[in-house]
């Protein structure tokens, strides 16, 4: 810390603070457009000039200047008030003062200096520019006349996204922000430009024109797409939640969100959504009441185990609670899961044998203080891009080392350093134990992991693992493989991280388990940059699991469920939020399956292919509008509040829960609250949590490790005969699960399903992009456009999973990797 | 006092007052003329065949009694457009701060204050109910 005096006040800061850094600390504000807590001092607009009594008679930029012992800091004097208004009068010199029809207006830090320093009139005369206008993006509106030429955008986009869109181009007078070859924006579509940009240059276009700043209520939420639980402020008008709005003090992300936690939010207010109780009478879904839709529904409930469960993993914790306990307690049936039962079996079998504990050992803020990096998949960028942004700024910034196995290369691929070691699809486990194999044979474990229950059998399975015979098979060299593991076990901190989700099923418990192996192998856990995170799907993946809403003590898995309703064991089947239509593998099946099961209720929020099929279908809600807790991936459970008043015909699954309980004749809770007490009694590491303690910010459930060495089996390889290819599903970037659907962003970017494949393979079936190519295999065939990568090895393609349009279950029966024939 | 002199001069105000001009109006014959600063019916200025509106929302922001409704649309040129003005004058104070917030001479007040009417709904009104006023 240091010592200084900004406007006559004795202050401290840190050693590594600008003069900016250290008056914001203090309580000072010193205006300023170019700069951004998350991005790097930059000095692009000399609003922040101040001066320095050591450095007499020269103005200098707050923002670049870090502070040193004795500063004597004043941020005001009427020479730097002169020289502030100059600036703005330079700016507002090309500056159009269209503020009138610029949805800025209200929240435009030019706007709001040029009000501070009562800018009314300009010495100066020139043009205004005559840049075009780019109208044609459906997401990122972009006005080059009003830039500042602040850089914020081109940075943002460089440092945390690491794409690179947008960057200065011409010189002098002519500077602007634009694209390659100035053509429109291509990109990922996160917004971040937008957020940060000071004035109405980048505007987000689906707001356009919606309402102005000032007449948003702002409400802070927490995003329902993926596990990351990124923090969001809603912005809202006349109920209904407008768009969302960068609040840089926000969450571990501070404020950064992507495409979809920026862009995807319309499926809140869409009038798609379902507004009434259906039930089906002569083969048709028809409206009826709430109190006939709940009899009907309580009348089917009473069979015990012959009734089953599946719900989504985007409940609250209070839902999920609430739903096990009726189906417990009040059905008396132990059949209930979420996401088909191997999404999270890497949590609830893999990481409960060897952690002890069914969450992970490490959280996101371990990703900037590690030193190394292992990452399995790219798609952890797909499927977590906040996460991926962490990993962005950690390896650009702080030189962590990143290391990737992987079936494909991609975006983080492409960061500098990356090294990244593309194997053959469904290989992970073996490449993973062949690291622990070479870390034991090299002598890199650490001195304690002898000790650990289980040593023995794994060095004996291991045995199979050798660098040279994985090598073989997976497509990797024996010598990246040992580097891997001496980079891994040399470093002082490591982290590993993984995505699961329903179209992961090769992420389950035997690659936890591998993984798992690694870090306490080499003792990188239960330290602060240490540890495994696998990264669960859903905004409440975790806290599904917390809660304990999985197959257990003999109940049936998802995907028993559906092979009971097929079979007749299950009579009854309740669908919360869950699209297995679309969203399971092997769509036919489903289908015969919710076709034979005698009875079948689905609360959703829209008319999905699942509820197409239901005997009664009830209106939910989505999480703007009700009250509960979500449980990030890495524990952090988070408090959701209503953002808007739900529809009245409309009932959160809260509510349908309690009263199925009434119902059925148990005691309804009457609130969420009393309901996460309970959760807080009864649930390890969330003691002590209560509305109140939740409602500032969230707070880590503690994970409680036993490490335990576990060896763990690999999948066999699945090699395609000459004239086929290997196909890998997964999540693209724009989607999350079959939600996204709904959200109008994600679909303007992304409004189908695609299959990708390399260069090579699209020459040698004679493909080009856009083309529609069949896809098939044994379990059936769907027509797909091409999509021609260079990220794609030779032999594998790709393909997302979450369209109800061409839905890839249809070719797909639920195995890590398919071999699938292509033709045009 | 002579009681006859108060009636006398009671009634020479009377015959005073007989032959000055009336300070009443015959209305509806005759019809009052009005200042004009006054404060009646809203109009919306028109500029090259369409209302100058830009849709800023400010009049909304600032009105008292919280009146107007606006709802911006964006017309073929990507330029800011009111959809839909409406302004309800039963809420309406006629305080003319709408006038005065405008930012681009868009909205005035017309010396029209014959607003009575059978149904409340036809005190909305619309844009092109305000737009008749030229």
């Amino acid at each position: 810390m240091v010592n200084l005096t900004i406007d006559d006040k004795q202050v401290t800061a840190p050693k590594t603070a600008t003069i900016y850094e250290a008056a914001k600390l203090n309580g000072v504000n010193i205006p300023i457009l170019c700069h951004d807590k998350k991005l790097k001092p930059f000095g692009a607009c000399r609003m922040c000039l101040v001066e320095v009594e050591q450095m007499k008679g020269r103005q200098i930029p707050a923002c670049t200047t870090p502070v040193t012992e004795g500063m004597i800091i004043r941020t005001s004097t009427p020479d730097i008030v002169k020289a502030r208004k100059m600036v703005l009068e330079l700016l507002l010199l090309n500056h159009p003062l269209d503020c009138p029809v610029c949805d800025k207006a209200g929240d435009c830090d030019l706007q709001n200096l040029t009000y501070e320093y009562k800018v009314d009139s300009n010495r100066f005369t020139d043009e205004k520019f005559h840049h075009q206008i780019d109208y044609n993006n459906p997401l990122i509106e972009r006005d080059m006349n009003r830039c500042v030429l602040c850089g914020k955008c081109a940075r943002i986009c460089d440092e945390i996204v690491g794409f690179g869109a947008l960057t200065f181009i011409n010189r002098g007078i002519e500077t602007k922000i634009g694209c390659e070859f100035e053509e429109g924006l291509n990109c990922e579509f996160c917004g971040s430009c937008i957020s940060v940009c000071p004035v109405g240059s980048l505007l987000a276009r689906p707001f356009k024109f919606k309402a102005r700043f000032w007449s948003l209520t702002k409400q802070k939420s927490v995003c329902g797409y993926c596990g990351t639980g990124c923090n969001l402020t809603l912005g809202v008008k006349d109920n209904k939640v407008l768009t969302t709005l960068y609040d840089e003090n926000q969450g571990f992300h501070n404020g950064q969100l992507c495409v979809r936690g920026r862009f995807g939010y319309q499926f809140i207010n869409s009038d798609k959504r379902l507004t009434s109780p259906l039930i089906r009478t002569n083969g048709r879904l028809t409206e009826c009441t709430w109190e006939e839709a709940l009899t009907a529904v309580a009348s089917r409930l009473g069979g015990g185990n012959s009734v089953a469960a599946l719900a989504t993993p985007r409940l609250t914790n209070e839902e999920l609670f609430l739903f096990k306990k009726l189906m417990l307690d009040n059905v008396g049936s132990s059949n209930f899961d979420h996401s088909a039962g191997y999404a999270h079996a890497a949590l609830t079998e893999g990481f409960t044998r060897s952690f002890g504990a069914s969450a992970s050992p490490a959280s996101i803020l371990d990703v900037q203080k590690t030193d190394l990096l292992l990452v399995v998949k790219t798609d952890s960028y797909e499927t977590h891009p906040v996460i991926g942004f962490e990993i962005n700024m950690g390896v650009k910034n702080k030189g962590i080392k990143l290391n990737i196995i992987s079936d494909k290369r991609g975006k983080l691929s492409k960061l500098p350093g990356a090294n990244t070691l593309v194997h053959s699809p469904g290989s992970e486990v073996a490449v993973l134990n062949a690291i622990a194999k070479s870390i034991l044979d090299q002598k890199l474990s650490d001195g304690s992991a002898a000790s650990i229950p289980g040593y023995a059998e794994l060095e004996k399975s291991l045995a199979a693992f050798t660098p040279e015979a994985v090598a073989a098979t997976s497509g990797i060299s024996a010598d990246s493989i040992q580097k891997i593991a001496k980079d891994y076990a040399s470093v002082e901190k490591a982290l590993i991280i993984f995505p699961v989700g329903q179209s992961y099923p090769g992420h389950n418990q035997e690659m936890a388990s591998a993984v798992a192996n690694l870090a306490i192998l080499t003792g990188k856990i239960g330290k602060e940059g240490c540890g495994v995170l696998c990264m669960s799907e859903k905004s409440n993946s975790q806290g599904a699991v917390d809660m304990g809403f999985y197959a257990q003590n003999g109940g049936m898995n998802g995907l028993q469920i559906l092979d009971a309703c097929k079979n007749g064991t299950v009579k009854t089947l309740f669908i919360a939020g869950e699209n297995p239509v679309v969203s399971y593998p092997n769509g036919a099946n489903v289908k015969a399956a919710l076709d034979a099961v005698d009875f079948l209720v689905v609360t959703e929020l829209f008319m999905t292919d699942t509820a197409a099929m239901a005997d009664v279908v009830l209106p939910a809600c989505s999480f703007a509008e009700k009250e509960g807790t979500f449980t990030s991936t890495d524990r952090r459970v988070q408090y959701v509040k209503p953002a808007i008043r739900k529809n009245v015909k409309c009932k959160t699954d809260f509510e349908i829960i309690a009263a199925l309980i009434a119902k059925l004749g148990g005691q309804a809770p009457s609130a969420p609250a009393s309901v996460f007490a309970e959760i807080a009694a009864s649930t390890s590491g969330y003691a002590g949590m209560s509305y109140v303690s939740l409602q500032s910010e969230g707070a880590f459930a503690p994970v409680n490790v036993t490490p335990k060495l576990v060896a763990s089996k690999a999948a066999q390889t699945v090699s395609a005969e000459s004239g086929k290819l290997v196909m890998v599903t997964g999540s693209a970037l724009y989607h999350s699960g079959t939600l996204s659907q709904f959200g109008e962003g994600p679909m303007h970017v992304c409004p189908e399903v695609y299959v990708e494949m390399s260069r090579n393979d699209a020459a040698r079936f004679k493909i080009s992009e856009k083309d529609i190519v069949t896809v098939s295999t044994a379990t059936g065939s769907i027509k797909l456009k091409a999509k021609v990568t260079p990220r794609m090895p030779e032999g594998v393609v790709f393909i997302p999973y979450h369209f109800s349009e061409a839905p890839v279950n249809a070719i797909w029966n639920g195995s890590a990797v398919t071999v699938v024939s292509i033709a045009k | 006092m002579n009681p006859i002199t108060p009636i006398i001069n009671g009634l020479s105000i009377t015959l005073k007052h007989l032959f000055m001009k009336p300070v009443t109006l015959q209305y509806p014959d005759e019809r009052p003329k009005v200042a004009a600063r006054f404060r009646g019916l809203h109009a919306l200025n028109v500029s090259h065949n369409k209302a100058k509106c830009v849709a800023c929302y400010l009049c909304p922001t600032v009105c008292p009694a919280k009146c107007i409704t606006v709802e911006a649309g964006e017309d073929d040129n990507h330029d800011k457009y009111a959809a839909k003005y409406e302004i309800d004058m039963l809420r309406c104070i006629f305080c003319g701060y709408c006038v005065e917030a405008c930012p681009v001479d868009a909205i005035r007040m017309t010396g029209e204050f014959e607003l009575a009417n059978y149904h409340r709904k036809d005190f909305i009104y619309n844009k092109e109910r305000l737009l008749e006023k030229k």
